[in-house]
């Protein structure tokens, strides 16, 4: 399971796929305040990544890979 | 100086591209529709036209034709300006003889640097009275 | 209040209360279209407007109203007393708006955030309208659009705005073009279907590896998170990635419609914040292409409409424009004939011919087409041969590869002989400006003529900078041969080597490289003669029986670094200082005082061969010293470390071209030559009584130091006697080499001048004494001499 949802964050690990930005979408929508931990996250199929950016939540922690924090960093901080 | 003829129904719009060009000391002339552009271009013509689409009486593509047709007329650039990205219009804008198409709201650096391209300005012109 | 913002609320008020009132007269007469036409550019005159400022929440109820007002002035929707409602309720919403906006204190429209929500639900309404979600055809039916009419080339005009770039980042990447990387700026608009074909763009984006710079925003505002469809992609992706624009081509070939694709360095090349008067700046460059690419499509257009000649001369005005406006006007004189023809025939073709011959098709992604074969997996891919046919392009537009271009070296040297004329020729400003205060007395002009002088000074300065960076070439045109060259030796020799070779692609200028060739095989063989030892006795050293030869150039500053190293016996110091004893280089004192990195470098002294044998490689006579002349000529240095027993290591350091050198012009026996400033230390004048002859040789005194004095018309072997000035003074040069200062007498010191100084070619080369020659501005050539040769 790539996403598993604790009382207030997320956990991304491994690979975030397509059908996973519905699941996430869903949560962020309950969860206005909720929070996103990428940590082991390795990648984020696009459609999670526009999840992400139209809900903007707290990111608790960035992807270890460089390249795709960089980009995350860029897109989600304001 | 070059005169600029700037063709748009909406007064707003006319004021955004007008001050932009005359702070790059360009002679700034309004037309609020396509006939009444004809009109100021009978009496002189311009060195370059910023052209809306829509617009009542006669349209920007209307006006186009009609000024590409008068061939006793120098034929300076026209840029069309259209508040649609859709491949379409750049279509028929080229069709009916414009020379760019843009997409409103032109950022203001953009639309001088094209304006000052179409009309043969090297950089040591640019900032120059022209 | 700002007059823009001013004029956007009268005028939006009219406009409201104009719609109010169309709409009430639509209810009774619903069947009128003119005036459903005029209803409906009313909306899109406001929407239009609220688009020249940050107001998302009325760009975005006027939006919706727009399309529905669109569908309704085509019949595709029914004008009802429900339309009329909910347009007059969203009218009422702008309305609203307005008046806050006016109301607020600044100069520039507050947020109106807090109304996101209202926003999204008016919007909601308005669409809910229109049942058909069919895009809206073609508002302007007047005319068909020809089959054949080529698509945009670009979808929006989104450009690169460099200028926005942090300034570390845009210095790294004027260093990253400096040094000849391929930088591209890449812009990803993924289609908003693309999910559904399996594309994932943003891993298509991360395969590119760490960009330089990025971005990545969406296309259009994000609505509420309760609204948002993750499934319709709207982001869009900006980089800047070190890359060739051919493999970004490649790595999208299944998207070039999305994407688009930019060369860094056209942007870039004269972007410097001191050029900027005269620069051709990024977005100049930028509107230069796009008017470009325009005026293409444009002549691919195949109707003939009655107003087609008015629409050629239009054509022929913006191409003119644009050339003039990035300095290129002497190309413009064949227009005027291309536009007569194109007139004449009724053909766009001449003057598309003149555009190809100027600046052919730069259209990214076709060739990656062709190339690649029909892929096999056809959810996420259009068929390459599909996307031919839709983009309808000539096929001679495939063949041309516009970012190179062969150009004859004679012309590139015409070119900077020419710059080094003006380089030369300016110099005669600023004696001017002294006559004209000193002589005319007219200090005025000679203030506008010293102006004028930092203005030329300053064009002529980038000139010699660019025609600089045309003649780069690679190392890898010297290193190329080595691979064949070792092996073919060490084969001859009996010895076993591994070459390895770094840095192929560092830079420097063609004569520098040039100048290398030489001096590097000599020193590569030298390597595999004497350094590197046989096989039986390197294993009984204990080292690997196969030996290593290292040969890695890159660029440090302005210089470039090439080390040749290996991992042979190296130079054993006692021996080198028994050996040039022996040859009497030395006496007994030095014997016993050079330290060992001094003992060996008199490898390079003229005369010195360390070969126990003499093999038909290195040759006899040729040594080090031929080597170090060679690399002196172009102003290099070598630097040469041994550890007995380790290896040796040969380091070369050249200037990355050959650039301006000053240099003093001196007069003798009636012929000027030039000397390079670096190495004058003075001039002075000397009375004949102040010279002595101490052991034959003349010297003098100066400052309390011994002086040795040497004629240079003796140097050279003019057979002329030293001219003297009226008071019996000669001129002196003063010289630095090794250490030692030397007077060379001539018959006079003129003034220091900039020359672009080249080397000495055919079997002018082989002449020793002579650092090369240089073109003055009067046409002449003036031999420049190299001290430390000559003497």
């Amino acid at each position: 399971m790539a996403l598993e949802f604790k009382k207030t964050t997320v956990i991304a690990s491994d690979l975030l796929g397509v059908e996973d930005a519905e699941i996430l979408l869903e949560w962020l929508i309950k969860h206005p305040r909720g929070r996103i931990n990428l940590s082991a996250c390795t990648h984020l199929h696009a459609a999670n990544l526009q999840v992400l950016m139209a809900a903007k939540p707290k990111v608790s922690a960035w992807p270890r890979d460089g390249v795709l924090a960089d980009w995350l960093r860029a897109a989600l901080t304001p | 100086m070059k005169r600029i003829l700037v063709i748009d129904d909406a007064a707003t719009v006319r004021l955004y591209h007008r001050s932009i060009l005359e702070s790059a000391g360009f002679e700034v002339t309004e037309a609020v529709n396509g006939l009444e552009a004809l009109e100021r271009v009978a009496e002189a013509p311009f060195d370059l036209y910023l052209v809306d689409v829509n617009m009542p009486k006669l349209d920007g593509y209307g006006f186009l034709r009609e000024l590409r047709g008068k061939n006793q007329l120098p034929q300076a650039p026209a840029i069309m300006v259209s508040t649609e990205a859709a491949a379409n219009d750049q279509a028929q804008a080229f069709l009916s003889g414009a020379n760019l198409y843009q997409v409103k709201p032109v950022r203001p650096e953009r639309l001088l640097s094209h304006v000052q391209t179409l009309l043969g300005m090297t950089p040591t012109d640019v900032g120059r009275p022209s | 209040m700002n007059p823009l913002l001013d004029q956007f609320l009268t005028e939006g008020r009219d406009v409201l209360q104009s719609i109010g009132e169309r709409l009430l007269q639509l209810e009774d007469s619903p069947n009128d279209a003119a005036l459903m036409d005029e209803l409906f550019r009313l909306v899109h005159t406001l929407k239009g407007n609220s688009g020249l400022f940050d107001l998302p929440e009325m760009t975005r109820v006027l939006h919706a109203a727009e399309d529905l007002m669109d569908a309704a002035r085509d019949g595709r929707v029914p004008f009802d007393r429900a339309l009329a409602d909910r347009l007059l309720e969203a009218m009422d919403f702008v309305a609203t708006l307005i008046d806050e906006i006016a109301e607020a204190p600044d100069d520039t429209p507050p947020s109106t955030a807090r109304h996101a929500g209202d926003a999204v639900r008016l919007g909601e309404a308005l669409r809910s309208l229109l049942q058909d979600d069919s895009p809206p055809l073609d508002a302007d039916g007047t005319q068909e659009i020809p089959q054949d009419a080529p698509p945009a080339l670009y979808r929006t005009d989104a450009g690169p705005d460099l200028s926005a770039l942090p300034e570390q980042t845009r210095q790294d990447l004027r260093q990253r073009l400096d040094a000849g990387e391929s930088l591209c700026w890449l812009g990803y608009e993924p289609e908003e279907e693309c999910f559904f074909k399996g594309e994932d763009p943003f891993h298509q984006m991360l395969q590119l590896g760490a960009p330089l710079w990025h971005r990545l925003e969406a296309r259009e505002d994000w609505p509420a998170l309760a609204e948002l469809d993750a499934y319709r992609c709207v982001l869009r992706f900006e980089a800047i990635v070190s890359a060739s624009p051919e493999r970004l081509a490649e790595h999208f070939r299944y998207v070039p419609d999305q994407v688009d694709i930019l060369p860094l360095s056209a942007l870039m090349q004269t972007d410097t914040p001191q050029a900027s008067a005269t620069a051709i700046g990024p977005e100049a460059a930028w509107s230069f292409d796009r008017v470009l690419a325009a005026q293409r499509e444009i002549l691919a257009l195949s109707d003939t409409p009655p107003w087609l000649d008015g629409r050629l001369r239009a054509v022929a005005a913006s191409l003119s424009a644009a050339f003039i406006s990035v300095d290129r006007a002497i190309e413009v004189e064949t227009l005027e004939p291309a536009l007569a023809s194109a007139l004449a025939a009724r053909s766009p073709a001449p003057l598309l011919a003149w555009l190809d011959a100027r600046q052919p098709p730069t259209e990214i992604g076709e060739a990656a087409d062709i190339d690649a074969g029909a892929p096999t997996d056809s959810s996420g891919a259009k068929a390459p041969e599909a996307e031919a046919v839709r983009f309808g392009r000539r096929a001679e537009d495939h063949l041309t590869n516009p970012r190179t271009l062969k150009v004859d070296q004679a012309k590139i040297d015409r070119l900077m002989n020419l710059i080094g004329e003006m380089v030369v020729a300016k110099n005669a400003l600023p004696y001017l400006a002294g006559r004209a205060e000193d002589v005319f007395g007219v200090r005025e002009l000679a203030r506008e003529i010293k102006t004028q002088y930092a203005v030329i000074n300053r064009i002529a300065e980038e000139m010699q900078d660019a025609i600089m960076q045309v003649r780069m070439m690679p190392v890898s045109f010297v290193f190329q041969r080595f691979p064949r060259l070792v092996r073919d030796i060490a084969h001859k020799l009996g010895k076993e080597v591994r070459l390895v070779m770094e840095g192929e692609s560092t830079e420097a200028d063609k004569n520098i490289i040039e100048a290398l060739a030489d001096p590097l095989v000599h020193i590569v063989r030298n390597s595999l003669d004497h350094g590197l030892e046989m096989p039986e006795e390197r294993r009984a050293a204990g080292k690997p029986s196969e030996g290593r030869l290292n040969i890695s150039a890159r660029q440090e500053s302005d210089r470039v670094l090439i080390e040749i190293a290996d991992d042979g016996r190296g130079i054993d110091p006692n021996r080198i200082r028994r050996k040039a004893y022996e040859r009497g280089l030395i006496d007994e004192t030095a014997l016993e005082r050079l330290s060992d990195q001094e003992a060996i470098n008199l490898v390079f002294a003229a005369g010195f061969s360390t070969a126990e044998q003499v093999t038909d490689l290195s040759g006899r006579g040729v040594g080090m010293d031929v080597v170090r002349n060679a690399i002196a000529r172009v102003n290099g240095a070598i630097d040469l470390r041994s550890q007995l027993g380790q290896g040796t290591s040969l380091r070369l350091s050249l200037p990355l071209s050959m650039a301006v050198t000053n240099v003093m012009i001196i007069e003798s026996a009636k012929q000027r030559f030039g000397v390079p400033m670096d190495s004058v230390a003075e001039t002075v004048r000397v009375a004949r009584h102040d010279i002595r002859t101490i052991k034959h040789r003349r010297t003098t005194v100066l400052r309390g130091r011994l002086v040795p004095l040497l004629s240079l018309n003796e140097l050279l072997a003019l057979n002329a006697e030293q001219i003297p000035n009226d008071d019996d003074e000669f001129a002196v040069l003063v010289v630095r080499v090794d250490q030692e200062y030397l007077g060379i007498i001539v018959d006079d010191c003129r003034e220091t001048i900039d020359i672009i100084l080249k080397p000495l070619a055919g079997f002018l080369g082989g002449l020793n004494g002579y650092a090369g020659s240089a073109l003055l501005g009067d046409g002449s050539v003036l031999l420049v001499f190299n001290p430390r040769e000559l003497l």
